[in-house]
């Protein structure tokens, strides 16, 4: 039933993103989920050799930023100042920014910074969130109300005021930021699976399982969890696009990791600073170029996966 | 990336706009020059030969707006002044030659001792109400700058002011103080009318309609968006203004600036980004002045400040290396389009204040040496090198924490904004933060930077931020306030130029480049004429005249 | 239904409250205050203090804020201690710039976004759609402070068909409005456009499976009517939940636009306040963004309810 996909009003309407100027991860990850569709309108077909591309990009990128210390790339901050807004080239592969440091090391580097933000944040936004989202989702009443009022108010709060103010006096370490952001989508998070929970709480097999005297805890992690699992990854994983893009634009505004540390915001921004644009447009390309690649990935990893795994609620 | 709007600001009005806390800043002072083409008539940038032409609008794209129109309330920086010269005048002005000549005052004469001033103003001047320009005005102007908390250090010398008669107005000091013409070309020189005084006094919460006796009328004023003044028609000066209205509108994105320029949608922009100047130079038909060559007074110098009351930076063998780590050449090379040279002090060569101060050359072994023998004692220094968040600011802070490190240091960088890094200079909670100042038509307005009066330990407020407590360079100021004869003013400054040279507060970073571009129509902007025929200063860091201007074609 | 907005009334007012604490609280936790924004570096603790005595700053929090309370509740919300311009007007003038900015970014999201939805989702995983799908990604990944410089640098600079920086009144003179409103509006559409785009194509492609799309085709309905007719209505509803969440979003968030085509926003206000130390200006526009947003979302959750009766409100 097309309406069954629907959550409760005030419930969709508050599927909320907290960060400016920036279309919020969840709406991201909301639009940007491909529906399960039905055998019968999509071709047959495996996973596809454009899902294989993507999760070996994903998978190059995660490599490549773990083992970036071992590589024999120059350092990322290393400046040289004999060799400013190189071309691409035989020592330099990318080449190099308008102080003469390496792109490519500054873009394995920066992939550190992006995917440990995106990851990470998105992580603590699911566990946190996520938890307290399936808990309310389950025992209504009171808590409900409570969790659910405070989360509409956190979302009210103009975020950038609370990132320049929190960033102001406690810094801008990574730890520090992925905490900052991690935070900021728990208030998401909680919202999509508590939506998600509900849907599920009145079904028979919930019922079935309290009649048969389940304790509440298990029925929460035994019966709802299962269920609510493939939509929350699914969106968590494209609120990680969301991130990572949010990211760029806080390092715009000064407020991400602290230079000289590379990520691919700080480099996007620099990319279209001090009229960069004109003399050096790689300092901007491949950063660009590299988080485009990943969210599209994402994006299609993401889904395939939930066509694989998705349970149709009408089967149940 | 972004500058809060009072990004330039930071300094001491004395000066008229002094400190800033990046290194995309700010202020009046001296020098200015006419650099580069000019497609005008008459050959040089920003100055025109050929007979004015009556009537138009000018567009001018400035860098950030200011909060008022108020001299004893508002702090102004570059802007503030370019807005003060538009609807009021000053008592006196900064001729090309550095001298200071009388503006709406006609005289201004010491006594022998120079413990007293007399200054006669020009007769028959209104302001824009109607209502006259009389030494009780003046008067009234000055007892409000002195009471406010502003604008007070900048009078703390003047022990009374008197009337005399209608027109004058004396000033008189307890001790002989030679630089009072050059302060009245600055923030306190610049009369408003008794009206706007007493609306503030009734209501100071309220924006005064601003009240002058300038060549431009106050029309509007939104924050952020524009200001707007039109044509004075009873303007003391007879035949200017020539323009029939001229507005400014802030725009602070650099790039979007000089963007805004090539569309039209301005006429002449400025710009603190060197960069500006490379971008424009001998594109036809931009006409581009810049604010190197002519040096009268004292420039804006970029730098580095250091706290010297607090360890490591307080150990002069540390401030020593840093100054002999850093290849002022390269940064120079790198964020000032090439066009400075490197400082070794306050003074560029061509000033008359100029000297070979000893100030440390770059030579990064000198440096490791030096930071191998603190190391011995105390360990690694460790020194945080903070900034404002601006792109370009950030970038130079990277430059030096690679030179640093290069000769042993441990530098971390970090930025703040505007209003935290000011308090945190001004209460000596930092070791090293970028820096911008000292622009100002005499050094004698920076006394209070350099003072050994102007003291404390870090924790309290004090205005000489480096807490550089030197007795040498206190003689030599107050020789540089209180002798008249040139030669033994030129040698005071020196002085205190050596002195510094020898403490090594600042680690200089050389002189900031503040240029102006014009279109084709624009035409004489970088050209005024002072009341008495000779030639103004033409462009005093982002600061110019708008009362010669006029639009061709 | 009485009740119903009696309940909301007081969601926004409770919301509105808990915000103005919050908000005032973090301000004042920031290091520095406005004296330092006014003075400069003149500051001297003797005219420190007198300033902070003028300004009302040197009392207790709870005190101040009290104070702040009254003065809102009578409809006064103080001035910027800088400018002395009152909040009040700096709200009039700059959430008009805003609304319009989110109007244009909008209006422009929706026409690009359903036309190619209602093309590609009846073709899923097709080469169009997978272009189309890559595209999105395209204009997800350039963020607003990526696609103003360009949209500039092609637009304004090379063709000189729009201005490159600027703001005219609607009231003052309407093509100019439009004129110099196109390139900041296109600059913050591109995320919308990608959301619109998948969300409503998503939607359609369930929505097309659905039994009663089997029944209008068997019954010989062309697919253009089954679209326009059938399925689109149906989809418009999540759309409408994800606009409201985008929109609010959009808000105080329109600040990096505004900065660079130098807009006298709420966005580009409100981060300067904040930098300055200009509290009354930061609480004042805090709490005028929290209650629009709790009304746009009320605003939306009704429609909800008005266009789909099978949605229940709690």
């Amino acid at each position: 039933m097309a309406d069954e996909r629907k959550l409760h009003s005030p419930g969709v309407s508050s599927l909320l993103g907290i960060f400016p100027g920036q279309t919020p991860p969840l709406v991201v990850a909301a639009a940007l989920a491909d529906p399960p569709v039905d055998d019968d309108i999509l071709a047959k077909r495996p996973l596809g050799a454009l899902f294989w591309f993507a999760l070996v990009w994903v998978a190059l990128v995660a490599i490549l930023a773990i083992i970036a210390n071992w590589l024999p790339l120059p350092n990322p901050n290393h400046q040289n100042y004999a060799a400013i807004n190189a071309s691409p080239g035989i020592h330099h592969i990318l080449g190099t920014d308008d102080l003469g440091r390496d792109l490519l090391s500054r873009i394995i580097f920066g992939a550190r910074v992006s995917l440990v933000v995106g990851f990470a944040s998105v992580a603590i936004g699911m566990v946190i969130g996520g938890t307290l989202g399936l808990i309310s989702g389950f025992k209504g009443g009171r808590l409900d109300i409570a969790l659910n009022a405070g989360s509409f108010v956190i979302l009210a709060f103009p975020a950038i005021v609370a990132v320049i103010a929190i960033v102001a006096f406690w810094g801008q370490t990574l730890a520090k930021i992925t905490i900052i952001i991690g935070v900021g989508t728990i208030p998401i998070m909680f919202r999509v699976v508590r939506a998600s929970s509900l849907a599920f709480v009145n079904r028979d097999f919930v019922i079935a399982a309290r009649t048969l005297g389940a304790t509440s805890t298990r029925i929460v992690f035994r019966e709802i969890l299962p269920n609510v699992i493939p939509a929350a990854v699914s969106f968590g994983l494209i609120t990680v696009a969301g991130v990572i893009v949010l990211e760029g634009s806080l390092a715009f505004l000064g407020l991400s990791v602290a230079l000289p540390t590379p990520s691919w915001g700080n480099l996007i921004s620099e990319g279209t600073a001090n009229g960069n644009l004109s003399i050096n447009p790689y300092i901007l390309m491949w950063p660009a170029l590299a988080m485009f690649l990943l969210l599209l990935s994402i994006n299609l990893i993401g889904d395939r996966l939930r066509q694989r795994f998705d349970i149709r609620e009408g089967l149940l | 990336m972004f500058l809060s709007r009072g990004a330039a600001t930071g300094g001491i009005i004395l000066v008229g706009a002094g400190a800033s806390a990046g290194l995309a800043g700010c202020s009046s002072g001296s020098s200015g020059s006419s650099t580069s083409t000019g497609a005008n008539k008459g050959g040089k940038a920003g100055v025109s030969t050929g007979t004015p032409k009556r009537g138009g609008k000018a567009v001018i794209g400035t860098t950030a707006d200011i909060d008022g129109f108020f001299p004893p309330t508002n702090h102004w920086d570059n802007n503030g002044f370019l807005y003060a010269n538009t609807i009021y005048d000053p008592l006196t002005a900064v001729a090309a030659d550095g001298s200071i000549k009388p503006y709406l005052a006609e005289t201004i004469t010491p006594n022998s001792t120079y413990t007293t001033w007399t200054l006669k103003l020009r007769s028959g001047i209104t302001f824009h109400d109607g209502s006259a320009l009389t030494a009780a005005v003046v008067k009234a102007n000055f007892d409000a700058l002195k009471a406010s908390a502003l604008t007070g250090i900048a009078l703390e010398q003047v022990t009374s002011v008197t009337i005399t008669d209608p027109l004058t107005v004396v000033y008189n000091f307890a001790d002989p103080f030679v630089s009072l013409p050059a302060s009245l070309a600055t923030q306190v020189g610049y009369v408003v009318g008794q009206a706007m005084l007493d609306a503030v006094s009734k209501s100071p919460t309220t924006p005064p309609h601003p009240v002058g006796t300038g060549p431009f009328i106050y029309d509007t004023w939104q924050p952020n968006d524009h200001f707007t003044a039109t044509r004075n028609p009873h303007y003391w000066r007879s035949g200017y203004p020539y323009l029939d209205s001229i507005t400014y509108r802030p725009i602070p994105d650099t790039t979007q600036r000089e963007a805004t320029l090539k569309t039209g949608g301005v006429d002449l922009i400025l710009s603190a980004d060197p960069v500006t100047v490379n971008h424009f130079t001998g594109q036809s038909p931009y006409q581009v002045v810049d604010s190197l060559s002519d040096i009268t007074g004292e420039p804006d110098v970029a730098f580095i400040l250091l706290n010297c009351a607090s360890p490591p930076t307080n150990d002069l063998r540390v401030r020593q290396a840093l100054a002999k780590a850093t290849d002022q050449a390269q940064v120079i090379k790198l964020f000032g389009g090439g066009l400075s040279q490197p400082s070794n002090g306050l003074f560029p060569k061509g000033s008359k204040y100029y000297s070979n101060t000893g100030y440390p050359t770059f030579d990064p072994t000198g440096a490791k040496t030096l930071v191998s023998a603190y190391k011995q004692q105390h360990g690694t220094p460790t020194i945080e090198l903070v900034t404002v968040p601006d792109s370009r600011d950030i970038k130079v802070t990277q430059v030096l924490q690679q030179m640093w490190e290069a000769v042993g240091f441990n530098i971390s960088v970090k930025t703040v904004e505007q209003a935290e890094l000011i308090s945190n200079v001004v209460t000596g909670n930092f070791q090293a933060y970028t820096f911008e100042q000292y622009a100002s038509p005499d050094p004698d307005l920076n006394y209070v930077w350099w003072s050994t009066t102007t003291v404390a330990p870090p924790g309290q407020i004090a205005l000489n931020f480096s807490r550089n407590s030197d007795p040498q360079i206190e003689t030599a100021l107050l020789s540089g306030r209180r002798s008249p004869d040139p030669a033994t003013r030129v040698k005071a400054y020196q002085t205190v130029n050596e002195r510094l040279a020898q403490d090594l507060p600042y680690v200089w970073l050389g002189q900031t480049v503040w240029s102006e571009v014009g279109d084709a129509r624009i035409q004489n902007f970088a050209n005024p004429i002072l009341p008495d025929g000779s030639p103004g200063q033409p462009f005093d860091n982002g600061i110019f005249f708008p009362t010669q201007i006029w639009m061709a074609g | 239904m009485l009740s119903y907005l009696l309940k909301r009334l007081a969601q926004l007012v409770v919301v509105a409250f808990i915000i103005s604490v919050l908000v005032f609280l973090l301000v004042h936790l920031l290091p520095g205050d406005p004296t330092v924004s006014i003075l400069g570096g003149n500051v001297t603790a003797a005219n420190r203090q007198i300033l902070l005595h003028e300004l009302g700053l040197n009392t207790p929090l709870y005190h101040q804020y009290w104070i702040w309370l009254i003065h809102a509740l009578h409809g006064n919300l103080g001035q910027s201690y800088l400018t002395h311009e009152t909040v009040g007007h700096v709200i009039a003038t700059g959430f008009p710039i805003d609304v319009e900015l989110i109007i244009i970014s909008q209006v422009v999201a929706f026409a690009v976004a359903i036309p190619v939805a209602l093309i590609t989702s009846r073709r899923p995983n097709r080469p169009l759609d997978n272009i189309a799908t890559t595209g999105t990604f395209g204009l997800l990944a350039l963020p607003p402070f990526l696609i103003a410089p360009i949209l500039v640098a092609i637009f304004a600079v090379g063709l000189h068909w729009f201005p490159a920086t600027g703001y005219v009144p609607f009231s003052q003179n309407p093509a100019s409005n439009l004129h110099d409103m196109i390139l900041p509006g296109l600059a913050l559409t591109a995320g919308s456009i990608a959301v619109y785009y998948r969300l409503l194509r998503s939607d359609l492609i369930m929505t097309l499976q659905e039994d009663f799309i089997t029944m209008a085709r068997s019954k010989g309905l062309s697919n253009r009517r089954i679209m326009m007719r059938q399925a689109f209505r149906p989809s418009t509803f999540s759309l409408l939940a994800v606009a409201g969440v985008n929109i609010g979003a959009l808000l105080a968030g329109t600040f990096i636009v505004e900065y660079l085509f130098a807009m006298d926003g709420l966005g580009y206000s409100i981060v300067q306040a904040v930098q300055q130390r200009d509290y009354l200006l930061v609480q004042g526009i805090a709490l005028v963004v929290a209650i629009a947003y709790v009304v746009l979302q009320f605003i939306i959750d009704f429609l909800f309810t008005v266009v789909d009766p099978r949605v229940t409100r709690e």
